[in-house]
């Protein structure tokens, strides 16, 4: 149970959902774009969020699309994870959200909302960083369209009034080599201790990374270390993980020394996973 | 046909899997309020002032009661818990305000606006900070408390609750007999029941002064006891209902949020008042299992026979006494697990913290002292260089031996240890290697270990069976035990339907308990519902039997002697042919030329515990159980030595039942143990912060096994009878859980090739153990 009053919007349009995301909060009020709620009304329950009208994204046709055309893959942030998986364009992006969250929450939990809710880990959006996908955001003055990877940043993220409209993947993406590696502390389901993806355009990998910092991310530094072959594994994956762009969580989950030594295991099979594909 | 040892569909089998079957929460009504608690945020502090102005302003608010409000003390062992805390809080989670409104939303809300000011104190954070000298006190009135249970000592001045000593035999004796010495430390910590359905309870007083109480409860008797005690009302007028439980391992045996109930339906004048846990709540508000630390040091021969033990175990019982102190004596009065020791001297002590207060749990402490035998054997097989199954046969425990206690052990009150232990070996494929690294690198690795309990109930534990009939000659089955789950309305029908020599469809078992109109049981609880109800409706099927034969005699012009009972109908042994139906005698007998008599029939059985003894408080000497089953477990794992993981392959049981009445549900009680003891092995265990806060009170961050990560389950029973047991059952409810943690913890250590002598065994825990916890980056 939700134990306070909100309200509820459904809006047709994104200038719709946009101007009642304003004028909302110009009344002072406390406004959420709402895509499937998993986090909402699990956290709501216990007074962990709080919000006085949620705005429901789901009616808008922009966030619904789920389709390839013209040389790009689109998917509407109210698209749902199980849906991605059903349709599997892009074979990395369905395996990484297959390990979200079990199969009954997948067909809840929306692409938007993965990559924006509150839990830190939005392993959506490792495959779309690594294929340096963009994002179509739309707030008061029109769409603007980012790197997906910059939606975290401070400067270039997300203003509060803003939703992600749709995720754009450029089609050359999406069938390229790629390596998923998921670690948790104990289970089978359930958030990542890390989780890197890895996506190979023609020599080069990127790679992208949940679990290890607040947020997910890329880091070019890393990614250069982990592509000079000039040097063993082992070296490459010790000197990237001295690179690590931020604080290395160590919370419940685990350390941030067993994170090192646990990304270092993955790196390695994720790095020994690309070699056999050659 | 024999109905026992036969697979019987469960009587509310059809209830249960189309939903029909009503739990206590789903009893829903219009005019019912609702009630909730603000818990502390804080595991030790002082309240300066509650502010409760707001909340009761709030839409819908009836009352908001705090600890002022029927300031009473409870505790089924020591009387030193406050329903609602007053004055100071002793744990996170603990209850320190309660609010009734006409809604769930309404009283959920108001709760928020509740004000506390609160002055934070030193936190007892672990057993050591417990009985360090510089300890902060708990409890200031520690030694003051009324104490229900009379063998308890609590020492002023200290967090000590209870002392319970063992000793038996000569202990320098057993030194010098000794030619290798071996010693451990254990830790396991304290964690949750996790019940499906959490805690909930309604309380009403009606007009004319009766209190009527539905509820999720293993024990409705000592809920009407206690209450009646506590609040002064005469126990007929208190009525406790209980449904369906949708589980409960232990955690459901305290009276809880009973008090709540009663005290929130009191502040609003006798209405209806619900009271029902959220899992978080239900998890940090509510009781707990212990946390244990133990000392163990044990000798033997170079032959590997156990000549000595001495071990020490504090039992964590959080802030307040709860169930802790009975599961201390029983941890001490089994210490030894199935073994033959002449020599033991055992301490255990209860101790307060600011943690989670504690009640039973599946196991009633046998799996701490079990992990910490288990252990031991182990690093005593491993200095002898013994096969570790071959020790525990060389001192299995057998007739003719004595526990801890000094009790005798026969083969009927134990079983045959030796005969699981072969079995193990066979279920397992120990023949094979306990220790073998695959070709691909990966290392598969089996452990085991033996268990056994007993009951520990109160000397005087009861139970009553009332039986009626329907003018079809079918019969009414009615018993004091909750279903909780392992299906024991239906044992109890099987056992009355062999005694009877009737089809058991037509015994019809009443599924819920009434206190006004179920005889006694004292609590569903202490694997002993089979045995307790079992031995009282063979009981009431004799004395059903004896009724019909003498009313039949008269029928049938011969003596009840001469009668035999069978398919509902009562016979002459000579001649079977000649007989009488049930149905033509159950409400009486009617004569052809009219006339009648006798009237309705009633049977009724009953059981009491016998020969039970208090611990003598010096050297422990005394009896605490009828009968301890016990068997053999094992586990087996594989381990991956490059990233310090494992997976579960199999869990294997081999126990001594005496007799399987229902092998189906017996089985899957069995597996279910199992399954908890892996769960309790692997990953659960309450984290509290350096200031005392549990930081994993939902289930985002405590976990559990879940389904498909459990291995291979292998269950096998061995017969020995219980001489004095219904047809020879022994109770095995809880037993599957208790050699497991030192199973999995035996296989891992051999595994990896370290000890593990806590739990769980996290792969963090391995790879800290085995690399010192430092990533190396050069």
């Amino acid at each position: 149970m939700i134990p306070f009053n909100f309200e509820y919007y459904k809006p047709k349009t994104i200038e719709e959902a946009v101007d009642l995301f304003n004028s909302l909060k110009s009344a002072g009020k406390k406004p959420v774009y709402y895509g499937g709620g998993t986090e909402i009304i699990s956290m709501a329950r216990v007074h962990n969020v709080h919000m006085d009208a949620v705005i429901d994204i789901k009616g808008i046709p922009e966030c619904n699309v789920h389709e390839v055309k013209d040389g790009e893959l689109i998917i509407g942030s109210g698209v749902t994870l199980t849906e991605i998986a059903e349709l599997n364009f892009f074979p990395l992006l369905s395996l990484t959200i297959k390990r979200i969250a079990d199969h009954t929450v997948q067909g809840k939990i929306t692409l938007g909302g993965n990559l924006m809710g509150p839990i830190i880990y939005k392993e959506a959006s490792l495959p779309l960083m690594a294929s340096n996908s963009k994002v179509i955001i739309a707030g008061r003055n029109g769409k603007r369209k980012v790197l997906v990877r910059d939606i975290y940043d401070k400067e270039k993220g997300l203003n509060p009034c803003e939703m992600i409209v749709q995720i754009v993947v450029e089609d050359k993406f999406l069938n390229l080599p790629y390596a998923h590696v998921k670690r948790t502390k104990n289970e089978k389901i359930d958030y990542p201790l890390i989780t890197i993806v890895g996506l190979k355009d023609e020599k080069k990998i990127s790679f992208a990374f949940s679990g290890i910092c607040e947020y997910p991310f890329r880091s070019p530094k890393m990614e250069d270390v982990l592509n000079n072959n000039s040097i063993s594994v082992n070296k490459r994956i010790k000197k990237a993980i001295t690179n690590i762009p931020g604080k290395i969580l160590n919370d419940l989950n685990g350390s941030s020394e067993y994170r090192k030594f646990m990304l270092h295991t993955m790196l390695k099979e994720a790095l020994l996973d690309f070699q056999e594909v050659e | 046909m024999s109905q026992i040892g036969v697979d019987t569909l469960r009587k509310e089998a059809w209830d249960k899997v189309t939903g029909a079957a009503k739990y206590n929460s789903d009893r829903l009504e219009s005019n019912m309020l609702n009630a909730r608690i603000l818990t502390s945020p804080y595991a030790h502090a002082l309240i300066k002032s509650i502010d409760t102005s707001k909340a009761l302003k709030s839409d819908g608010v009836l009352a908001v009661i705090t600890g002022d409000y029927l300031p009473v003390l409870t505790g089924s062992i020591i009387e030193d818990r406050p329903p609602i805390a007053r004055d100071k809080v002793r744990y996170f989670g603990e209850p320190v305000a309660m609010v009734v409104a006409h809604s769930e939303q309404e009283v959920m809300k108001a709760t928020k606006l509740i004000e506390v000011d609160y002055e934070p104190l030193p936190v007892v954070n672990s057993i050591n900070q417990s009985i360090s000298s510089q300890a902060p006190l708990i409890h200031e009135n520690i030694g003051k408390y009324f104490c229900p249970d009379t063998t308890v000592q609590p020492r002023a001045g200290s967090n000590l609750l209870d002392h319970v000593r063992i000793r038996k035999g000569d202990m320098d004796r057993g030194w010098n007999e000794s030619d290798i010495i071996i010693d451990l430390k254990t830790f396991l910590p304290q964690s949750d029941h996790l019940a499906m359905e959490t805690r909930n309870a309604v309380a009403e007083i009606l007009p004319d002064g009766r209190v009527v109480i539905s509820t999720s409860s293993q024990a409705p008797f000592a809920v009407k006891e206690e209450i009646s005690k506590i609040f002064g009302i005469a126990e007929g007028d208190i009525i406790v209902n209980v449904p369906y439980v949708g589980g409960a391992f232990g955690g459901k045996a305290t009276v809880d949020l009973e008090f709540l109930a009663y005290i929130a339906s009191r502040a609003v004048g006798g209405r209806k008042v619900r009271i029902a846990n959220s899992r978080e709540e239900d998890i940090s508000s509510s009781p707990s299992k212990v946390g244990t630390e133990s000392t163990v040091k044990m000798g033997a021969t170079n032959e590997g026979i156990i000549k000595a033990l001495e071990a020490t175990y504090f039992v964590d019982c959080g802030a307040y006494a709860g169930t802790g102190p009975r599961m201390a004596k029983a941890i001490a009065s089994d210490c030894t697990g199935p073994y033959n020791i002449e020599n033991v001297h055992c301490d255990s002590y209860s101790v307060y913290t600011n943690h989670s207060y504690v009640t039973s749990y599946r196991g009633f402490g046998h799996v701490a002292f079990t992990f910490a035998m288990e252990r031991a054997m182990d690093k005593l097989a491993n200095s002898l260089n013994m096969d570790p199954l071959d020790i525990r046969m060389k001192n299995a425990i057998s007739e003719g031996d004595t526990l801890a206690t000094q009790a005798k052990i026969t083969l009927s009150n134990t079983g045959d240890l030796k005969a699981c232990i072969l079995k193990l070996k066979e279920s397992i494929n120990w023949e094979e290697g306990n220790r073998i690294v695959e070709p691909n690198g990966m290392i598969r690795a089996k452990g085991i270990g033996c268990f056994w309990k007993t009951s520990n109930s109160p000397i005087n534990a009861a139970s009553g069976v009332a039986i009626t009939l329907n003018s079809d000659g079918s019969i009414n089955l009615n018993f004091g035990a909750t279903e909780i789950g392992p299906g024991m309305k239906t044992t109890i029908a099987q056992i009355l339907a062999e005694k009877m020599k009737m089809d058991i469809d037509n015994i019809h078992v009443f599924m819920e308990v009434d206190t006004q109109l179920s005889p006694k049981h004292w609590k569903t609880v202490a694997s002993m519902t089979t045995f307790m109800v079992g031995n009282a409706v063979i009981k009431a099927a004799e004395d059903l039997m004896e009724q019909l034969k003498s009313l039949a005699a008269i029928v049938l012009a011969c003596t009840p002697e001469e009668l035999d009972v069978k398919g509902q109908r009562v016979y002459l042994k000579d001649d079977p042919d000649r007989g009488i139906q049930f149905k033509k005698l159950v409400q009486g007998y009617e004569y052809p030329g009219g006339s009648a008599i006798w009237g309705p029939i009633i049977g009724r059985g009953t059981y009491i515990m016998k020969h039970l003894v208090p611990l003598d408080l010096k050297t422990g000497k005394g009896k605490t159980g009828v009968s301890w089953t016990l068997g053999a477990q094992g586990v087996e794992i594989e381990y991956d030595p490059i990233r310090y993981t494992y997976r579960l392959l199999k869990a294997a049981t081999a126990i001594d039942v005496g007799k399987v009445i229902n092998p189906k549900t017996a089985r899957g009680l069995i597996m279910g143990g199992m399954s908890m003891g892996l769960g309790l092995g692997t990953r659960e265990e309450f984290i509290y912060s350096d200031n005392g806060m549990l930081e994993n009170t939902s289930l985002r961050t405590y976990k559990l096994i879940h389904f498909g990560e459990n291995p291979e389950y292998i269950v096998d029973f061995i017969e020995t009878p219980q001489i004095d047991g219904p047809f020879g059952a022994r109770g095995l409810a809880e037993y599957g859980i208790l050699a497991i943690p030192g199973a999995l913890a035996n296989a891992i250590s051999l595994a990896v090739g370290m000890d593990f002598d806590k739990l769980p065994i996290s792969p963090e825990l391995i790879w800290k153990t085995k690399t010192g916890g430092k990533y190396d980056s050069l």
